[in-house]
């Protein structure tokens, strides 16, 4: 209530100055959320990959043994107090050849229960032997699809057999492991040398006795995050544990493998010792069954003799019998003979006898049928003749009724004739007697016809009743026939019958006789048989004998033979039994590889990575919000300023100090304040998401995101702005409280004008138009004011430089080391225990191959260095003694990095890298403190070698020998080939790492690409670095030119008066803004070119040394931005003039 | 009509939301050449508001507004600039000197930007500041400024000396002394100056004496005998 008028006044404040406000808000927002954004990141990183390792329970520790790990080494392991899980597994590497005929080294896993979980990505987890999920990654590069059948191979001498139940899997799934964290998969003594992928199957499917490894989760180890301090401590602490269990455990199952072995050559012993006994035995044995097989042919001859002897009797016997048989045989032949005679009479005269039955049956049908025949014939006959009578009569009766008409006129006639004759008339009469005789002609020819019929009818039924009988007659003389003929035919028959009798008793007699003889022949055959098998018997107890006889001979000579061998294979055990005891006396100590999860691949690169952005993290943001901090403590600082009459007018009208101060106080507090919640929250989510999700190239698999609001490093940005903006309020504010209200009211004492240094030279100066001259006055005049903005310009110019700067730096590293520093190929490390011969025949291998264009053997080794005699903290770094010193340059470049000088490695000294050089604090000339194998020796530094990747200590083998007095042992190849083909060079490398004493085969374009892709994810991380710059570079501008305008609308408001155009008033201040950011770009360039060597160093990790350089293009480009936001600020900000109100002119100073 | 200067009916309406204010509200006035007129009258009379439709910074409502036989009221903003640039010279209460360049620089800089202008150290001197030419305006007095100020402004040669209460910030006797610069000027070159005061003290000097109250002539007073400024006291 009591002070509305004041809050009112507050809030028109923010309002009518909302550029102001913003400004602030946003330079406070920018900052806040770079610093907070960044910074939070790198925890952030961290989290991301502990939740992406919890959710899949990557394991902590993984123990290896030399000699496997058994179910007691498990359950010991288990015992352990911290540990969580512990967990046997089986892994092997093998070779899988692709489609296009390319070999890859895959690591064959079995899937754990509880540990490092496959993420399936596609398809399913296998369920059954013969099925595995393969490495996604590994589909990818081998063009396998699921379902898929892929064979694997050895990748050494072994037999994959005795590992792998089947060497036939098929792929049912595709999947991730967070073992794998990035693109490679480690190292394997087989193949290219390089692990290519994983395959995961169940345990089951290996046939090994013992575990390979053990895989072990520490109690408590999940709720720490990884890639920290307190991880890392908790399971340092546990592998110093299991470190101490481990020579227990070792020495257990070396006394198991001991004990086995000896109790196996006991057993071998207590064996010969019988094989001994045996042999004894079998050269008596001999001896007997000599004697026995003298005895035995003795026997045989006299068995022979008795034999030979009733076996001849036998014969007679038998051959006699097969005689009188042979007799009977034959008569029962002729026997045979006749019979068959009889059967063909008899069957001939049935033929007959047949045939004249079927004579005698057809004739009885015909006979039948005659009779049939003829009945129908009489019968037909009979109904003739009825016929003939019938028609007859009819006829008679016919004629006579015909004639009865004519008789009677006849008689009439007569009559008449008569009485004519009789009256007289005779001509009359003898006309009527005509007609009369006429008349009675006819009568008489019709009855004599009629006779004539009657006869012809009755001659014709007397004709066919005379050939029926006739018929009749021939039938009954047919029959008659007929009976006659069968009477024959019985007769025939029964003569058949009788013949048939007979020959059946013929046949009877001659069967009879034949049984008989048969009865005898098998009689003669069981003689014969018996004789044969008599014969046999005898042949054959004969032949056994002597079989045996000669087997007992065969025997002998065998026995006497195995006897020798036996000698000889218990001379053998012998031998065999004293190598074992030599080689159970040569049984190593196993050993236990305890690791943690630094040594899974590329595994502690993401933890780099980490520190990496921490590193960042520390400068880079912190120049950010320097400058931002800045930017609106001017701000803040020029308002109080301006606000001048106000203020005193509000000190005059009374008010208190804090009442008046509060004002701005508030203002500054309302802008920062908010300012840093927004920039905080967008910054702590955007950013750190934009960079994990940058860090996603190389980790693709990672597949969590962990981003929580951390409110430490927002209030830490926060409380920093505020603290700046309200520090920079209170000053000002006090300033002008602490003068009177009357001094307020008037005008500031108007700044003196100074001439400046360039006025001086005369020969410039003179000839500098006036607005020059005012202009680089002006740019002197306000000291602070120049300084803030050629700060502000030049951080954030130098804030890009360092982004480009970065990028030049870190992605020329592989490139520099790879491709101008160290110029071999590739190197072979050899094994420690490598032979003469084998490292005979590797060289021999190598001088084979075409593609070699020359080789130096080398010695790489670990080596620790120091300033001073016997210091307590040593730098390690590797010793690398080249011995193909006449053509080292081909190998190795020795140059000053800024130079190109070129050194030359001599017998006098040492050449360090620079890196290691700077950490030992050693110059060229300088001597250092080398210890190797213990001990120590001073030598001295000839030059110090450019280098980016680990750290070296180089010396001629001369040297070497001079300094521990013997010759270097050379453990390592390194070769260049004729003309590279990254191809070729992986196939050469196969070839080599065939070779037995070859561990390993290091190609340097692949640590070069795998270095890249590492540094890959920096690029986004850059590029947030430069656009960030770019946006707080503009607002820095936006924000300078408005003070600045503000700060003269006055003069500029004059300048219009006087008639200057838009354009050149506009002129008049670009003309500064230009300049100033001139002044800000050439600052920005020292500061970026600083800034960037301090950041690079802190970049750094300890292995690896970043290019010092910031390329041309890299400041081109910042420099070109700069600008680019200046004339764009420029543009706006032309508006803002040509608003300017002219009036201002006449008012009052404020 | 045919002055010089001619203001007829001018016009000038604020809208300030649903009111309306007139700083001019209708104002005629006729000034010849090489007149020295006083427009004079309270604050918030419209005297400003005459001064800077005169001197092209500001536009009129309605009106007309003559110059040397020109219409200036359909100026557009550039055309306003050329005519301020060649036509005007002002001259303001608190000098509005460029703080970083010296007395001659500060003329020299209206000098660049005109057409036909006179010697920079000429004019100084003309105004008394021959001594001072290479000093800043921070080492110079209130009086030396407007001096320099003025000289800036005649620098140009302009038509028309505009002068909104040249005398304000000074001292009695100082301001005495610009004010015979000033008649000195109009006299001596013939320049037509008009100056607006609220002191009506000053009225005896100007040949034309223009009163305004409430944004209208309230009257205007040829003055056939103008008298020298050191004659007149208040």
């Amino acid at each position: 209530m009591k002070k509305r008028a004041v809050r009112k006044d507050f809030y028109m404040e923010i309002k009518k100055s909302m550029g102001r406000f913003l400004s602030i808000f946003f330079i406070v927002a920018l900052g806040v959320a770079f610093f907070s954004g960044i910074r939070v990141s790198e925890p952030d990183m961290r989290l991301t990959a502990d939740a992406y390792f919890d959710n899949y329970h990557l394991m902590d520790i993984k123990v290896q043994g030399t000699l496997g790990i058994t179910e007691d080494d498990v359950t010991a392991l288990k015992r352990m107090e911290q540990v969580a899980y512990a967990e046997p597994g089986y892994s092997v590497d093998v070779l899988l050849t692709d489609a296009d005929e390319s070999q890859h080294v895959v690591h064959v896993e079995s899937i754990l229960r509880d540990m490092n979980e496959i993420i399936v990505q596609e398809g399913r987890r296998p369920e059954k032997e013969g099925e595995c999920i393969v490495d996604v990654d590994l589909l990818e590069s081998t063009g396998y699809k699921i379902g898929d059948v892929i064979t694997l191979e050895s990748g050494n001498e072994e037999e994959l057999q005795d590992t792998l139940k089947t060497t036939q899997f098929q792929i049912v799934g595709a999947g991730s492991s967070p073992v794998y964290v990035s693109l490679g998969r480690g190292t394997s003594l087989i193949g290219t040398g390089e692990v290519s992928g994983f395959a995961a199957i169940l345990p089951d499917n290996f046939a090994l006795d013992v575990y390979t490894e053990a895989y072990v989760q520490i109690e408590g180890a999940k709720d720490k995050v990884a890639f920290t301090q307190g991880y890392t401590s908790l399971i340092d602490e546990m592998v110093r544990q299991i470190e101490e269990i481990k020579d227990f455990r070792c020495k257990k199952r070396y006394d198991d493998i001991k004990e086995e072995a000896e109790s196996k050559l006991d057993d071998a012993k207590a064996d010969l010792a019988d094989g001994r006994k045996k042999i004894e035995d079998a050269r008596k044995e001999l001896i007997d069954g000599k004697d026995e097989i003298e005895k035995a042919k003795q026997e045989l001859e006299d068995g022979k003799r008795e034999s030979e002897e009733a076996l001849n009797a036998a014969l007679l016997e038998i051959k006699d019998g097969e005689r009188k048989i042979r007799d009977a045989k034959n008569q029962v032949a002729s026997g045979w003979e006749q019979l068959e005679i009889g059967k063909q009479t008899l069957a001939k005269n049935e033929t007959q006898l047949e045939a004249g039955e079927a004579q005698y049956k057809e004739g009885v049908t015909q006979l039948e049928a005659g009779r049939e025949e003829l009945r129908q014939k009489e019968e037909e006959y009979l109904a003739q003749a009825e016929a003939a009578k019938i028609a007859l009569e009819e006829g008679k009766q016919e004629l006579e009724a015909g004639l009865a008409p004519i008789k009677e006129k006849l008689e009439v006639l007569a009559l008449e004739i008569e009485q004519l004759k009789a009256e007289g008339k005779l001509e009359e009469a003898a006309m009527q007697q005509a007609v009369y005789d006429g008349m009675a002609e006819q009568v008489g020819a019709a009855e004599a016809a009629y006779e004539a019929e009657r006869q012809k009818v009755e001659q014709g039924l007397l004709e066919g009743a005379s050939q029926i009988e006739a018929a009749k007659e021939a039938l009954e003389e047919h029959a008659e026939q007929l009976e006659k003929v069968r009477q024959q035919l019985e007769a025939g028959k029964e003569e058949i019958a009788k013949g048939k009798d007979e020959l059946q008793t013929n046949k009877n007699d001659l069967m009879a006789a034949e049984d008989e003889i048969r009865k005898n022949e098998s009689k003669l055959a069981k003689g014969r048989m018996d004789y044969e098998a008599g014969k046999k018997e005898a042949e054959a107890k004969l032949a056994d004998g002597e079989q045996k006889i000669k087997e007992g001979e065969e025997e002998l000579e065998d026995g006497e033979r195995e006897l020798k061998k036996g000698e000889e294979e218990l001379k053998e055990g012998e031998q065999k039994v004293a190598d074992a005891e030599a080689e159970i006396a040569k049984i190593e100590m196993p050993k236990w590889y305890v690791q943690d999860r630094d040594s899974l691949p590329e595994h502690s690169s993401f933890g780099e990575n980490a520190d990496r952005m921490k590193a960042i993290g520390q400068v880079f943001p912190v120049l950010f919000f320097l400058v931002a901090a800045l930017i609106s403590l001017t701000t803040m600082t020029r308002m109080v300023e301006e606000q001048r009459t106000h203020i005193g007018t509000m000190k005059a009208l009374g008010y208190g100090k804090w009442t008046i101060a509060g004002k701005y106080l508030k203002y500054a507090f309302l802008a920062t304040v908010g300012g840093s919640i927004l920039g905080g929250l967008i910054g702590e989510k955007v950013i750190s998401y934009i960079i994990i999700i940058a860090y996603r190239i190389i980790y693709p698999h990672m597949n969590t995101m962990e981003i929580p609001y951390q409110a430490g490093y927002i209030l830490q940005a926060g409380l920093a702005a505020l603290a700046c903006t309200m520090f920079a309020t209170v000053l000002a504010c006090y300033k002008e409280l602490a003068a009177q209200p009357a001094v307020l009211m008037r005008p500031p004492a108007p700044k003196q004008g100074k001439r400046i240094f360039m006025e001086r030279i005369l020969f410039i100066w003179n000839h500098l138009s006036f607005i020059w001259k005012s202009t680089i006055r002006n740019l002197f005049r306000y000291k602070k004011r120049f300084f803030m903005t050629v700060f502000g310009i030049g951080g954030c110019m130098a804030l890009m430089i360092v982004g480009f700067g970065l990028k030049d730096s870190i992605f020329d590293v592989g490139q520099l080391q790879y491709k101008e520093i160290q110029l071999y190929d590739a190197t072979i490390y050899l094994r420690d225990d490598i032979s003469a011969k084998e490292e005979e025949a590797m060289f021999a291998a190598i001088h084979r191959e075409q593609g070699i264009k020359e080789y130096s053997r080398g010695l790489v080794k670990s080596i620790e260095g120091s300033e001073k005699k016997g210091a307590k903290d040593k730098e390690e770094f590797y010793l690398y003694v080249y011995e193909n010193m006449e053509q080292l340059e081909d190998f190795q470049v020795f140059r000053n990095r800024v130079s190109h000088e070129l050194y030359e490695l001599t017998d006098d000294g040492v050449i360090l890298t620079e890196k290691m050089a700077k950490n030992l604090n050693a110059k060229k000339g300088d001597r250092i403190w080398l210890t190797l194998d213990g001990s120590e020796t001073e030598v001295t530094v000839t030059d110090i070698c450019e280098n980016y990747m680990s750290h070296y200590v180089y010396m001629t083998p001369k040297f070497y020998e001079t300094l521990y007095g013997e010759k270097p042992e050379y453990n390592s190849v390194a070769f260049k080939m004729k003309e590279y083909d990254e191809g070729e060079l992986y196939e050469l490398g196969k070839t080599l790492l065939k070779e037995k004493g070859v561990l390993n085969v290091s190609y340097t374009s692949s640590v070069k690409d795998k270095l890249d892709d590492m540094l890959k994810s920096l690029n986004l991380v850059i590029v947030v670095l430069i656009v960030s710059a770019g946006m707080l570079a503009f607002v820095v501008l936006y924000n300078l030119n408005n003070i600045n305008i503000n700060e003269r609308r006055r003069e500029l408001a004059t300048l219009k008066v006087l008639g200057f155009y838009d354009g050149e008033v506009g002129a008049y201040v670009y003309r500064e803004n230009i300049l100033l950011t001139l002044i800000g770009g050439l600052a920005g360039i020292v500061m970026g070119k600083l800034l960037h060597g301090f950041i690079i160093v802190t970049v750094e990790v300890e292995q690896v040394m970043f290019g010092r350089n910031v390329d041309l293009s890299s400041f081109l480009y910042s420099f070109a931005f700069t600008i680019g936001f200046t004339c764009f600020v420029n543009w706006i900000m032309y508006f803002k003039l040509k608003r300017i109100n002219m009036v201002e002119s006449l008012k009052s100073v404020e | 009509m045919n002055s010089f200067v001619t203001l007829s009916d001018v016009k000038k309406i604020y809208q300030m939301g649903e009111v309306k204010i007139a700083a001019a509200d209708g104002i005629s006035f006729g000034i010849e050449k090489g007149e020295f007129a006083v427009v004079v009258g309270p604050s918030g009379a419209g005297k400003t508001t005459v001064l800077n439709i005169l001197g092209g910074m500001d536009t009129a409502t309605s009106g007309e507004v003559w110059v040397d036989g020109i219409e200036i009221t359909g100026y557009s903003n550039r055309q306003l600039t050329a005519y301020r640039r060649d036509d005007i010279g002002f001259v303001f209460q608190f000098y509005n000197l460029i703080p970083n360049l010296t007395a001659k620089e500060n003329v020299e800089l209206a000098l660049q930007i005109c057409k036909d202008p006179l010697d920079a150290k000429k004019v100084l001197e003309e105004v008394g500041l021959g001594e001072r030419l290479d000093n800043f305006p921070a080492q110079l007095s209130g009086g030396e400024q407007q001096r320099v100020s003025i000289a800036r402004a005649l620098a140009k040669n302009p038509k028309l000396l505009l002068c909104d209460e040249p005398t304000g910030a000074l001292d009695y006797n100082t301001g005495k002394s610009i004010l015979k610069l000033l008649q000195d000027t109009c006299r001596k070159k013939g320049m037509t100056v008009v100056l607006i005061t609220h002191n009506s003290a000053i009225a005896p000097m100007a040949d034309k004496v223009i009163k305004v109250k409430n944004g209208k002539v309230a009257s205007l007073v040829t003055n056939d005998n103008p008298v020298p400024v050191e004659t007149i006291e208040w």
